[in-house]
């Protein structure tokens, strides 16, 4: 350890030691990530390089299965099944994570009071995180069975017509994102809570003692505040949605009618119940091609962004 | 409630007083009155399989369902805990969780520092594969894993739960977030005072990333808890079996269990509710560093 | 800094400990000659209770092969999976329990033993199995499996509600009419009673109910060459039209939307349902709760009542010759009438030989069920689907065009039409 404190303060040392040629400003850093790069592309880039072979093959997995090119990727083109899922699976992710994110903010927010009873709702709130998805289809299909689930007799009691929930394919990706949302927003909540108490009550109250509005307070202050948690949660919440199953398999199985077949549901459909496994990795990867082409295009942004922001800082130019 | 009030301030009168008489009609705050509601509905159906795990299978057989058991029925919870590798498959699942999260924190932390705060070649490559490796389903990657798992022998032995899941390329981007936020000055501070790099991030970024680290520590440990894909593959012995594979055998193929499945859910769900709520003391109530703000 | 050191320190000895605690006996020959054997059952409950009594009895009786204890930890719902990982890992059990719908794909496996010349042995007794069995053993000509569970679908009625409505009880010989009549008699929305039930998830659950009523009229599933589909045709229509017909203008058909079909066994045992048609498995229920049951064979078209059966497999793997000939050896001896019956009772399934059906240890215990006799009887009767890889995805075409037709969202003669285009499309290769 006084070795590293030696060379990082020695900023005017003569020569750059061979250590600190090869791994550049911090010789260290390396020592820090060795061993998550180690297990992370180790335990996750084999596999993967496995399953990008696979998906240009014809295989049963039983067999050795044999070469196709990209056979698999063009069949792909063609399949009606295959647009439909990434239609349910666009669907599904375009209305859960803007509502679970969204509505975690709005709850975190109400929730941010000292109240009595606060730590009750709260707790309330998060507690159907933790359960298993396995847990949530036995539970809600018995809670919205069309017959005689309660939530259909409530309904009557209300004189609202009998709904066909999961049974009906207009209906069941909706109740499959309201079933996510249940399940999903109490950790939406949580995060932004904590994140809100952490910014300092003096700010806040500052701001209200000028006569701000409580929309400007909100924007100015407060959204700023939430920027990294929002983009956390922004980005677990999309890879969360795009990569539903537990519940589908838990729940509808991908019915009725294929209305709620997701792409991963797809994949598990193609690879292990119909022995297609490479047909169903070459959709795999498409889903992951196209994730992978959002953060890049994430990534691009956030440096044109940068970019942008040093030039105008430049001596020079322009404000 | 309101111990620090703004004093008599210019604020718009119309909206505070249309307020004030809704604060003074009611003898509670109005807030409770979207977030009761609200609390319920998250609330109710976990109060449902509450309830049903003390039915007897007779009770939960019927249907349409009945609300409440008629007597208080333990068979459910009888036959779970009473299954001789119970306590043998709670251990199995509390070692392979515990085990993953500290793992998580001590190598997450590790390498989201050096990403958030350290320049060296490459880091920009390293840390790209790593997220890359998040956008690929398991459904596919689980043979394969297996297969290696299978050639370091650890198949059939709970090494096989832990070691896919020892570092999470996710939980590397929820800290390295976290860091970046944090203003520099108490770590440029503590360099120069002398401290290492490691000593900096233990003593100085680490205490105050406790929120980012207990979010990361419940995930990691729900995550683990509740999978049940991975153990059904990796494990074929009963006693290296963890609780979620352990309950899946009270459903037969044309017969179920219901009690003793509704009872563990129950069970299950108990650790990791334990766990939230003294987590949430760390969570909730941090405070932030006087020392940086003002 | 030791802190940190000392937690490094215990999670690597956590996970050493962790790696050291693993695998069970596997199987193998030892130093005396005893050859161990894996055994993948997939029961639980008593099922694997009885096994675990007949596999110690046959470990006792049989001195020089030992069936290791430990199962496998998965059951028969995801054995498939994991075998496949087995086998793509290059250790695997020597016996595991397949389910009939998954044989044919397995079988592709050149470790998947041939079992061909075994059951032809006179001593084997193949014959003495159901024609079912045998064909849902077979594939592609050969024999790759040996027949474990037997099963088939029959109407089980409750007499109460008959009573109520003041209708006679089902006679052998009904039609498919008199079953719409009766079940539109028993249906009663102001109760919530339904005289008939259908599952609606779209499995193989809902499909294979399908085709007892194709047969019935001379249709089948497939062309002889077995290279097209053939149930679009009048008879499958006929059928289908039916159960349409029943679901959305009678309304007397309630849709099961549980993928194991557990609301309508439990509207039955609740007395809030006219007719189930469903095997002997359902049974137990309604003997645990006390409910009266009467069992009918099927509906039939001009006099044929032709059933369905759905048998699953021990498929035996190739771990050479020691512990082949050893596991072929437990089988045989499990599925003799001795050991059959004892897992007939746990499992409430049907005799898988035709001896052991005559044998008075299970003519006492069928006595103790009513109607498992009926079912045993119509094995006779039974036929079984097509052993093919692709036939998962024509169930699952059929099973689309059947939700659809019983939540009245497609015509049944249109539905039909898409899933043989579909089933065809499979036939010939397509992954979709």
């Amino acid at each position: 350890m006084p070795a590293t404190v030696a060379s990082a303060t020695t900023s005017s040392a003569p020569a750059p030691s061979w250590r600190r040629r090869l791994f550049g400003e911090h010789p260290s850093a390396w020592a820090f990530i060795l061993p998550s790069t180690v297990l992370v592309l180790g335990m996750n880039l084999i596999p993967m390089g496995w399953a990008f072979l696979l998906s240009f093959k014809a295989s049963d997995l039983v067999t050795p299965g044999h070469w196709v090119g990209m056979a698999n990727y063009r069949a792909l083109g063609h399949d009606p099944n295959f647009r439909s899922a990434v239609g349910h699976t666009l669907l599904y992710s375009a209305l859960y994570v803007p509502l679970s994110v969204g509505g975690g903010l709005a709850v975190a927010s109400m929730l941010n009071r000292r109240i009595r009873f606060v730590g009750i709702y709260r707790t309330a709130i998060f507690v159907p995180f933790i359960m298993s998805a396995a847990a949530e289809g036995v539970l809600f299909s018995f809670v919205l069975d069309p017959q005689y689930g309660v939530a259909n007799s409530a309904m009557h009691g209300l004189g609202i017509a009998r709904q066909g929930f999961l049974q009906d394919p207009a209906q069941a990706l909706y109740v499959l994102v309201g079933i996510g949302l249940w399940g999903g927003l109490g950790f939406c909540v949580i995060v932004f809570l904590a994140a809100l108490q952490d910014i300092p009550k003096e700010l806040m109250e500052a701001a209200a003692i000028d006569g701000a509005r409580r929309w400007v307070v909100f924007r100015k202050i407060v959204l700023p505040a939430l920027r990294p948690v929002l983009i956390f949660l922004l980005v677990w919440q999309t890879l969360d949605a795009l990569q539903l199953f537990d519940l589908v398999y838990a729940t509808t199985q991908g019915g009725p009618l294929g209305a709620t077949t997701v792409v991963v549901y797809y994949v598990y459909e193609q690879a292990f119940q119909f022995f297609h496994a490479g047909y169903g990795s070459a959709v795999a990867y498409v889903l992951a091609l196209a994730m992978f082409a959002v953060g890049l295009l994430r990534l691009l942004g956030g440096r044109v962004q940068r970019w942008r922001r040093e030039r105008a800082l430049a001596p020079g130019g322009a404000r | 409630m309101s111990a620090v009030t703004a004093p008599a301030a210019p604020a718009p009168p119309a909206r505070s007083a249309r307020r004030r008489s809704l604060r003074d009609l009611l003898p509670f705050d109005p807030w409770h009155l979207v977030l009761a509601p609200l609390a319920l509905a998250f609330a109710l159906p976990l109060i449902w399989l509450f309830v049903s795990s003390f039915m007897s299978d007779a009770q939960i057989n019927r249907f349409p369902p009945t609300i409440l058991p008629d007597s208080l029925h333990v068979t459910g919870y009888d036959f779970v805990i009473g299954h001789a590798l119970f306590p043998r498959w709670f251990l199995n699942s509390t070692l392979v969780s515990l085990v993953t999260v500290t793992s998580n924190l001590v190598l997450c932390s590790l390498a989201a520092y050096a990403f958030a705060r350290m320049r060296f070649r490459g880091s920009n490559v390293v840390f790209g594969l790593m997220m890359a490796t998040l956008v690929v389903p398991f459904q596919l990657t689980m043979i394969p894993t297996f297969l290696l798992m299978k050639s370091l022998g650890l198949i059939d032995s709970l090494g096989a739960l832990m070691v896919p899941g020892l570092v999470s390329a996710f939980g590397i981007f929820l800290l390295r977030q976290f860091f970046v936020s944090l203003p520099r000055e108490l770590e440029e501070a503590a360099r120069i005072d002398g401290c290492s790099r490691l000593g900096v991030l233990v003593k100085v970024v680490l205490p105050l990333a406790k929120p980012a680290l207990t979010t990361l520590a419940v995930l990691t440990f729900l995550t683990t808890w509740n999978d049940l894909t991975w153990p059904l593959i990796a494990i074929s012995s009963d006693h290296n079996y963890t609780l979620q594979l352990g309950l899946t055998s009270f459903q037969g193929q044309h017969h179920k269990e219901w009690a003793a499945i509704m009872a563990g859910d129950v069970i299950t769900s108990v650790p990791v509710l334990v766990a939230f709520l003294l987590a949430q003391r760390t969570f909730i109530q941090s405070l932030t560093s006087s020392a940086i703000k003002g | 800094m030791r802190r940190w050191l000392i937690i490094a320190a215990l999670l690597c000895t956590a996970i050493v400990a962790a790696g050291c605690g693993g695998g069970s006996d596997n199987g193998g020959t030892s130093a005396n000659g005893v050859v161990t054997l894996k055994f993948w059952p997939g029961q639980n409950d008593i099922p694997k209770q009885a096994l675990d009594t007949l596999v110690a009895r046959f470990n006792a009786t049989h001195p020089h092969i030992h069936i290791s204890s430990d199962s496998g930890g998965v059951l028969a719902d995801e054995m498939l999976t994991k075998v496949t990982a087995a086998l793509a890992s290059g250790s695997y059990p020597d016996i595991a329990y397949i389910y009939g719908s998954d044989l044919a794909n397995l079988a592709r496996s050149s470790k998947v033993l041939d079992l061909t010349d075994t059951v032809n042995r006179p001593s084997f007794g193949w014959n003495e199995f159901w024609p079912a069995e045998r064909q849902a053993a077979t594939v592609d000509g050969k024999v790759r499996a040996i027949p474990a569970l037997t099963d088939n679908l029959a109407v089980i009625y409750n007499p109460k509600l008959f009573d109520q409505a003041g209708l006679p009880y089902p006679k052998a010989d009904w039609t498919w009419d008199d079953y719409r009549a009766i079940a539109r008699k028993l249906t009663n929305a102001a109760t919530g009673t339904f005289g008939a039930a259908w599952p609606g998830a779209g499995g193989e659950d809902t499909t294979w109910r399908l085709w007892p009523m194709l047969w019935q009229q001379g249709g089948d599933i497939l062309a002889p060459d077995g290279k097209k589909a053939a149930f679009d045709s009048p008879q499958g229509v006929g059928a289908l039209t039916l159960v349409n017909q029943m679901a959305t203008v009678d309304k007397s058909i309630y849709v099961d939307p549980d993928p194991n079909s557990e609301h309508m066994q439990q509207l039955f045992v609740n007395g809030k349902l006219g007719m189930l048609i469903g095997g002997p498995w359902s049974l137990p229920d309604m003997v645990a709760a006390h409910e009266k049951y009467g069992v009918v064979q099927m509906p039939g078209y001009n006099g044929d009542h032709t059933t369905i059966a759905g048998p699953d497999n021990w498929v035996i793997f190739d771990n050479g010759g020691a512990r082949t000939q050893a596991a072929i050896t437990f089988v045989t001896w499990l599925t003799d009438p001795a050991q059959d019956v004892v897992w007939d009772r746990a499992t409430q399934s049907l005799p898988l030989r035709r001896t052991t059906l005559a044998s008075p240890a299970y003519k006492a215990y069928a006595k103790t069920i009513v109607g498992m006799d009926l079912f045993a009887k119509n094995l006779v009767n039974a036929r079984a689907r097509p052993t093919i890889g692709t036939y998962p995805q024509i169930s699952h075409a059929v099973g689309e065009a059947i939700v659809g037709s019983l939540l009245g969202r497609t015509k049944p003669a249109d539905g039909l039409k898409q899933a043989e285009q579909s089933a065809n499309s499979a036939l010939s290769g397509a992954p979709y």
